[in-house]
């Protein structure tokens, strides 16, 4: 079932009444769940222990999908002390209209040397932007990109409160064609083409290794078990969200190196199959339910009017 | 107005002749039966008039900002927090207080309590001068708002939420659109068109009930996707869309309360007497249903907490805030109203039904804003954002009383029906 | 792209045969090694780095950076379970085993091959800096971006810096 996602939406894209539309809708959520992955899609291992924070991924994804020029030199480190600045309530700068990608220092007392951190879209196995967009805007690709498509999109900004990670941003900026802006995995101009994306391929320390999902997993486990009290025993990503393409290997706790180490180990969708599963519920028995209670009201309202003069409406 | 219509025999106009068997024109009944001076008069008159007019002089040009310069130029622009007041109140806010349509129009044509016809009509309109206002709000904050229909025609992604919203909300406007329809046809006179919706009055109630049910539970589950972002006191998977549809409930019928002692205390001359006669016992009747879906919302909110074991989160701050919202917004109205029920005292339905509806006001802001992100900082929002909710907000209020002061909605129409 | 292959390689074979000029089978010897080494493999973005890598050869032993193929013995415990032979490896330079190409897809469908233990041995810019980068930490060598690489106009544009910085 490999097209599934591909298959299951397109198949609904033909266009019918609401009520159709809501029974069909809980299928294919239902369907969400089950969905066996792409198994040769692509991800990226990123290595905390690797990473020196030279900022040359953010330079080369900024470049690589023309974002605008930043406010400061890609070589600039300032940047990283700057958290208050970020916005982001001291939890370092976060992802933007204008990047893509944002690497965040980390100073812990365990270790003597700051911790680094990319963050970027997870490219997510089960996309919560997918998932909760109502036009369909987002694809999750065979090659494992997490997709965007801007001229269906309605600006919403769904997908940002669903992103269990922080990740979709909004071109406020505009008023005539806003969009969401996120990380592509370079889709079109590489992961297509099975080229690795440009941040992958600037960096220097190899801090970032791209491969296929599975086979990256295993290099995981082979770095924790092969440089023990390196890291601790967690590939975050494995399973947060359901699993994702990216993937992070750390020495410390996820926690301190500013992961949300509370995002739920399931699908974001599972959330909400609660509500969907009592649509059809709804949909099928109200109408007979209350068109019952119509009748015996009437029949109250009958025999009453019956006894006093007969009713009049 | 209140002057005129005490003044002059012909107003308020509320049939098609004059006392003098002409016909009303379309105009004069715009006009209200009064002079074009003395129109403007009035309107001059009126302090609450100055007020509108001061606050869309401010708030306009805002507006304009906003669609000329992006959302960028008047809020935040926040990633953090996509959605702010627009939809937290505008969206969030204004549907469950809206609620009240569909379930006059349950309880009169459906469970067939004639004795809430009186107010059957403030109430439809009520329901459909909100969703149409949270339209405007959502429109004001969609990225692309020309695209509004595109989830209906251009890319369809059923499996969403928002998507059931998006189609509910669409046809359920339409739906109420056709249940006030009647006191607009009434108004202008052409009777066929109101025996037209006359005859699918129970289908229309009944749509009315089914779309009701899933949206304003589907808005409840839309926060459901942040799962991890909102505090789980107020996150309930299970739970939290049946929270939003059950506080739907006496959200709306207090709402109802609330618009209704208004047009009392401020439209008087527009009221018919059955309307200001039965106004109380109906009152302390809406009451009574809030009453019974707070204890059942407060039953399910302790469920859910039950159901996901957060008792611990109870002794946090974010748990005494919890309790406070709680408190305030559901349990201390929902024992004035059983008082009030008890002891046959509308007025202190009125308060509570005043309380309550801040109450569901602030469980949304809650939901939206505050609880949301918890683990992060507080958005405020930017004041151009503040005062734009204002201004429509005020529109809404403007509109509002437009359609009361001349559609049959507070009273019934004394030409032909 | 970030390795201009041409003059990567040419520079790659040289360093390949000046070490190769050592009779194989033998231990190297210090004074085998070449004096400086010239790395471009960077070049669009900076300017290539003149490695002294006589001056290096002072401060660690050839199997730091060179494993177990320089004749000395490894200390790292995970390769010493298979590379026990002492001897001189049939080459020493860095490319020839750490691939410029480590992500296209050639290479990684030789990933496939489930015999292969080394899956995760790093490409050569990888390979450079994660030794370079890692023991000048430790050491106290410089370890700034800068430090070792002029940037090049190119450099300067991807970085938005020097003459391409951002107006203030
Ligand atoms: S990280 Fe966020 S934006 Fe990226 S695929 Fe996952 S849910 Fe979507
Ligand atoms: S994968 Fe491409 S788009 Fe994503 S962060 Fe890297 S360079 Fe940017
Ligand atoms: S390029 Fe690599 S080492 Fe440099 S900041 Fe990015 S991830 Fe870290």
């Amino acid at each position: 079932m490999k097209n599934k996602i591909i298959n299951r939406r397109s198949f609904i894209k033909g266009g019918f009444g609401g009520t159709a539309a809501t029974v069909l809708s809980l299928k294919s959520a239902r369907a969400a769940g089950d969905f066996d992955h792409y198994p040769d899609s692509m991800g990226v291992i990123v290595d905390l222990n690797r990473c020196v924070g030279c900022r040359s991924c953010e330079a080369a994804c900024n470049k690589e999908q023309g974002l605008p020029e930043p406010e400061k030199p890609f070589n600039d480190y300032s940047v990283f002390d700057a958290h208050e600045s970020g916005g982001h309530g001291g939890a370092g700068r976060r992802t933007d209209e204008t990047r893509y990608t944002v690497v965040n220092k980390y100073e812990l007392p365990e270790i003597d040397h700051p911790l680094y951190r990319k963050s970027q879209c997870n490219h997510c196995l089960e996309p919560a932007c997918l998932t909760s967009c109502f036009v369909n805007a987002y694809t999750k690709t065979p090659e494992g990109a997490v997709i965007y498509n801007a001229d269906v999109c309605v600006g919403c900004r769904t997908c940002m409160i669903a992103c269990p990670f922080y990740i979709p941003t909004f071109k406020y900026s505009s008023a005539f064609s806003p969009r969401i802006m996120k990380c592509i995995f370079c889709y079109d101009t590489r992961l297509k083409e099975g080229r690795p994306p440009a941040c992958v391929e600037a960096c220097p320390q190899e801090a970032l290794t791209f491969g296929k999902r599975v086979d990256l997993l295993e290099i995981g486990r082979k770095r924790i078990r092969q440089n023990p009290g390196g890291y601790v025993n967690h590939i975050y990503g494995e399973n947060e969200a359901g699993g994702t393409a990216w993937m992070y290997l750390s020495p410390v706790d996820f926690g301190e190196a500013g992961f949300d180490v509370h995002v739920p180990h399931e699908p974001v969708i599972n959330f909400v199959r609660d509500f969907l599963s009592i649509v059809p519920m709804v949909l099928v028995i109200w109408p007979a339910l209350f068109a019952g209670f119509h009748l015996l009201a009437n029949r109250k309202e009958q025999n009453k009017h019956h006894h006093i003069d007969g009713g009049e409406e | 107005m209140k002057l005129f219509a005490s003044e002059k025999q012909e107003i308020p106009i509320s049939d098609h002749f004059k006392p003098d068997g002409s016909r009303w024109t379309l105009k004069e009944k715009l006009l209200l039966g009064l002079s074009f001076d003395d129109y403007r008069k009035q309107l001059v008159r009126n302090p609450l008039n100055w007020l509108i007019l001061i606050i869309f002089a401010i708030g306009v040009p805002i507006i304009v900002e906003r669609f000329v310069f992006g959302l960028g130029s008047v809020t935040h622009g926040s990633n953090d927090y996509p959605w702010g007041l627009f939809l937290a109140f505008g969206l969030f806010g204004m549907v469950p207080l809206s609620a009240s349509g569909f379930m006059l129009g349950t309880t009169v044509e459906l469970f067939g309590r004639k004795d809430f016809h009186p107010i059957e009509r403030l109430a439809l309109l009520n329901g459909l001068l909100g969703y149409f206002f949270a339209v405007i709000y959502l429109q004001v904050d969609l990225g692309m708002p020309w695209r509004l229909p595109y989830p209906m025609v251009v890319s369809l992604g059923p499996a969403a939420v928002l998507f059931l919203v998006a189609w509910h909300v669409a046809t359920y406007l339409s739906v109420q659109i056709a249940e006030v329809l009647p006191s607009f046809f009434e108004w202008i006179g052409w009777l066929k068109g109101k025996r037209m919706i006359r005859s699918m009055v129970l289908c229309l109630t009944i749509a009315g009930i089914i779309l009701s049910t899933l949206h304003q539970g589907a808005l409840g589950a839309l926060f459901t996707y942040p799962a991890g972002k909102l505090h789980p006191l107020w996150m309930s998977a299970n739970f939290l869309w049946i929270q939003f549809l059950c506080s739907a409930v006496f959200g709306g019928l207090s709402m109802l309360i609330i618009v209704s002692t208004l047009s009392k205390w401020f439209l008087a001359w527009r009221c018919d007497n059955q309307f200001l006669d039965s106004l109380d016992k109906l009152t302390l009747g809406l009451a009574k249903g809030a009453a019974f879906a707070m204890i059942t919302y407060l039953g399910i909110k302790f469920m859910a907490i039950a159901h996901d074991k957060e008792w611990v989160y109870l002794f946090t701050g974010w748990g005494q805030y919890y309790l406070l919202e709680l408190t305030i917004g559901v349990v201390i109205p929902m024992m004035l109203f059983a008082f009030a029920v008890r002891n046959g005292n509308a007025q202190m339905a009125r308060v509570a039904a005043f309380i309550s509806v801040f109450g569901v006001l602030w469980n949304r802001i809650n939901t939206a804003l505050i609880g949301f992100n918890w683990h992060m900082y507080q958005e405020i929002p930017h004041w151009k954002e503040v005062a734009i909710t204002i201004t429509i907000f005020t529109l809404y209020l403007a509109t509002y009383r437009f359609i009361l002061y001349r559609l049959p909605i507070l009273y019934a129409w004394k030409g032909e029906k | 792209m970030l390795i201009t292959k041409k003059r990567g390689i040419v520079w790659v074979v040289a360093m390949g045969v000046v070490l190769l000029c050592s009779a194989a089978g033998r231990a190297l010897d210090q004074s085998d090694a070449p004096e400086s080494v010239t790395i471009g493999l960077l070049e669009e973005l900076y300017e290539p780095v003149e490695f002294d890598h006589a001056g290096h050869t002072e401060m660690a032993e050839c199997s730091d950076c060179h494993h177990h193929t320089a004749g000395t013995v490894t200390q790292r415990w995970n390769c010493k379970k298979c590379h026990t032979n002492p001897l001189e490896g049939d080459t020493v330079s860095c490319a020839d085993c750490h691939s410029p190409n480590r992500f296209d897809s050639q290479y990684l469908a030789t990933l496939d091959n489930p015999e292969l233990y080394h899956v995760e041995k790093p490409g050569l810019k990888g390979a450079y800096h994660l030794n370079c980068v890692g023991c000048h930490q430790e050491q106290g060598g410089p370890t700034g971006c800068e430090d070792c690489h002029a940037m090049t106009e190119a450099g300067e544009q991807r970085f938005n810096a020097g003459r391409y910085s951002p107006a203030p």
